[in-house]
């Protein structure tokens, strides 16, 4: 199979006629060692510390705490203005006491009370015309 | 006579052998992770990644004092920053970044310093060529270096890594952060390019 690049490969082949000093590699790995500065390596299994180990458990109970907080808070402000609110609705109702009685006394009045009411009325008006003919 | 040259070549050997440690990536890799063996782990790493590494940087800044350089730097920052490698990719994947980063940056300062673009080619670098002290290469090789510089930055990384290194796509692609598709043609447009080059100037 001939390859894309055979024709450079054919001609340059792959030394590029670069070259380095003799013992090149073997100095410059003995110097490279030499000159590494010091690191501080965090060990990979290294055992986590009590405070490495119960610091997600901390901060769950911190957030829990937190919206704990907020909510009483929140709930504190919300029932106190619930409480006026029944007060003021309680006052109101007081007040208009006699009116919703009224209403009520409206319901209870039947319709025969209400047939005798009209034939007193009618009644009351054919006394007032009889007496107003012998005059 | 010949008998007593021969073994003692092959006791030479041997204890040559003996005393060279065999490369061990995955055992080189706790021990960096090690404050006490870290050193010498890495010391492991400079001596069996330099040469490939060099030959790397080398093609990409040309001359052997800048590859040098860049070599060095690639190797401290791998030491600074060996903490945060835990070994999710290969340690010679990791190098490579670093050392094709410091090159590219190397390169880039070297523009500047010469007052150039940094869109320009590199083909500067290759001007010094043939006074170089450290190049044995005829005319044709420094056609052929030429032809690379003026590619673009990515195709010559290819180009390089893959004629070369013959190195395989995939491990390439891991470095180069591309898809393999993408290098093979980033590889066809270079081939093709240099041919052309070459074809007029060679």
């Amino acid at each position: 199979m001939k390859h894309e690049d055979s024709t450079i490969l054919n001609k340059y082949g792959k030394d590029p006629g670069f070259k380095v000093p003799d013992n090149y590699f073997a100095d410059f790995n003995k110097k490279m060692a030499d000159m590494l500065p010091d690191v501080e390596i965090t060990p990979v299994d290294a055992k986590p510390t009590m405070w490495q180990r119960v610091k997600p458990l901390v901060y769950m109970a911190a957030m829990f705490a937190g919206v704990w907080c907020m909510m009483s808070v929140f709930s504190h402000f919300t029932s106190s203005g619930n409480l006026d609110s029944v007060r003021a609705v309680a006052e109101k109702l007081n007040d208009d006491k006699s009116n919703v009685e009224d209403f009520i006394m409206s319901g209870s009045v039947s319709d025969y009370d209400i047939l005798n009411y009209e034939d007193s009325v009618m009644l009351s008006n054919e006394q007032d015309d009889s007496s107003d003919n012998h005059q | 006579m010949m008998a007593e040259f021969l073994l003692s070549l092959r006791l030479k050997t041997i204890s040559c052998m003996a005393t060279r440690e065999k490369y061990d990536e995955a055992q080189v890799i706790e021990q960096l992770h090690n404050q006490a063996t870290c050193k010498s782990a890495f010391g492991k790493v400079i001596e069996h990644y330099s040469s490939q590494l060099y030959w790397q940087i080398r093609r990409m800044v040309i001359d052997h004092d800048d590859a040098n350089d860049v070599l060095q730097n690639t190797f401290l920052k791998a030491w600074t920053n060996i903490d945060n490698f835990r070994g999710d990719a290969k340690l010679s994947t990791w190098l490579y970044k670093i050392a094709i980063n410091e090159s590219i940056t190397f390169v880039n300062k070297k523009k500047v310093m010469n007052q150039l673009s940094l869109d320009d080619d590199e083909s500067f670098l290759v001007n010094q060529l043939e006074s170089d002290e450290w190049f044995d290469g005829d005319q044709a090789q420094i056609n052929l270096q030429r032809a690379i510089a003026s590619l673009p930055e990515k195709q010559r990384l290819v180009f390089n890594l893959r004629y070369y290194d013959e190195m395989k796509y995939d491990e390439m692609s891991e470095i180069l952060g591309t898809s393999e598709g993408a290098l093979k043609a980033s590889y066809h447009h270079a081939v093709k390019k240099i041919e052309q080059f070459l074809g007029e100037n060679g």
